[in-house]
């Protein structure tokens, strides 16, 4: 009788493992920062600068020049400024270029749109003559690019462009001359 | 024998918390490490968005990353190691980190080399990441120093982002024109 009633006792349900356990995850997902997941396009360097001596013939290429058009405003957020160091990240504070526009040459032709661009790549990527030889299969293959970024272009500016090649399906990219090395 | 059992079940039996905290913490100490190794390399910077791009999600283990900031100062492991107000033109500093990551990465087989024509260049690629307002040459001159005779990163990996984070809400079409 005794036992019956020791095992009818209401029985204390302990809430305290669930309870670490929510304020776990809690902790978890607060201490993660939510970066989005990053992306890439990736881009060969000229196999026949620095590393070889061989002589390497003239390939046909397409060059498309990114060219600044309108250079554009830096927008600090309030409180911050140039030349000024975030004491939170102890890095220069941040800006965005306003009303910065880009304008592309490829070969004689200006654009200052890149749909404008892109069709214009579009049509250069499906014209026969834009075959040109592959020396490492033998074959055809569809003319490369060299993207030639002027000084005053941006690191958007030339993933803008290289967008729109890879768009028009022109996959061969390069960045060529060292016009955009220098302000 | 009756009374023994009866005597154990009436008393009150406490729950020790003290191995699962324990674990608690463990877990705790854990993913604050993981998640601060593994983001230790990246800098806050803002990618420009691209609609052609290739998924990062399975990066190379030992790939270098270096990151150039608007001002053009390059930073690796958060360390600034090329500073354009300090350094002007010399990128030798850059030069110099270049060299170390593939003087270590092949003498710890975390890289390889070409196999085909004996150039010293790298198999493995290295990924520049920079802010989609940081001025191209600042870029392009990072390029250069990678592919130089005696560093051979040839295969550059240049970061992008699903997303303008300056732009909430932009749609597949992107935001600039």
């Amino acid at each position: 009788m005794n036992f019956l009633e020791t095992v009818r006792e209401p029985v204390k349900f302990d809430m305290t493992p669930m309870i670490d356990v929510v304020f776990l995850m809690i902790i978890f997902f607060v201490c993660i920062d939510f970066r989005v997941l990053e992306s890439k396009l990736p881009a060969f360097m000229p196999k026949d600068k620095g590393s070889r001596t061989t002589v390497v013939e003239p390939q046909e290429q397409l060059v498309v020049r990114v060219h600044p058009a309108t250079p554009g405003t830096p927008v600090y957020a309030p409180g911050a400024g140039p030349d000024r160091l975030d004491p939170e990240t102890r890095r220069p504070f941040r800006f965005q270029l306003q009303g910065h526009q880009v304008r592309w040459e490829v070969g004689p032709r200006s654009f200052e749109d890149q749909q404008a661009l892109l069709a214009e790549l579009r049509r250069i990527a499906e014209d026969p003559e834009s075959q040109v030889p592959d020396k490492a299969t033998g074959r055809t293959k569809l003319i490369p690019v060299v993207v030639e970024a002027m000084p005053g272009t941006y690191y958007a500016d030339v993933a803008q462009t290289m967008d729109a090649c890879h768009e028009a399906g022109l996959r061969e990219i390069n960045f060529g001359g060292s016009a955009g090395t220098r302000r | 024998m009756h009374k023994d059992v009866l005597q154990i079940l009436q008393k009150d039996v406490e729950l020790d918390m003290t191995p699962m905290i324990d674990c608690v913490f463990l877990l705790m100490i854990f993913f604050a490490l993981v998640v601060d190794i593994s983001q230790k390399n990246l800098e806050d910077l803002v990618l420009p968005r691209a609609t052609f791009r290739q998924l990062d999600d399975k990066p190379a283990e030992h790939r270098p990353i270096l990151n150039v900031l608007q001002d053009g100062s390059v930073v690796h492991n958060q360390i600034v190691v090329y500073d354009p107000k300090r350094h002007g033109d010399d990128f030798e500093p850059v030069r110099a980190l270049l060299r170390s990551l593939r003087q270590a990465g092949l003498s710890q087989k975390k890289l390889a080399l070409e196999a085909d024509d004996g150039s010293g260049r790298l198999r493995d690629p290295i990924l520049i990441r920079a802010d989609k307002w940081t001025e191209w040459h600042f870029v392009a001159a990072v390029m250069q120093q990678c592919n130089l005779r005696d560093i051979g990163f040839w295969k550059v990996e240049l970061a992008l982002s699903e997303i303008d984070r300056e732009l909430p809400g932009t749609g597949p079409a992107g935001g600039r024109k």
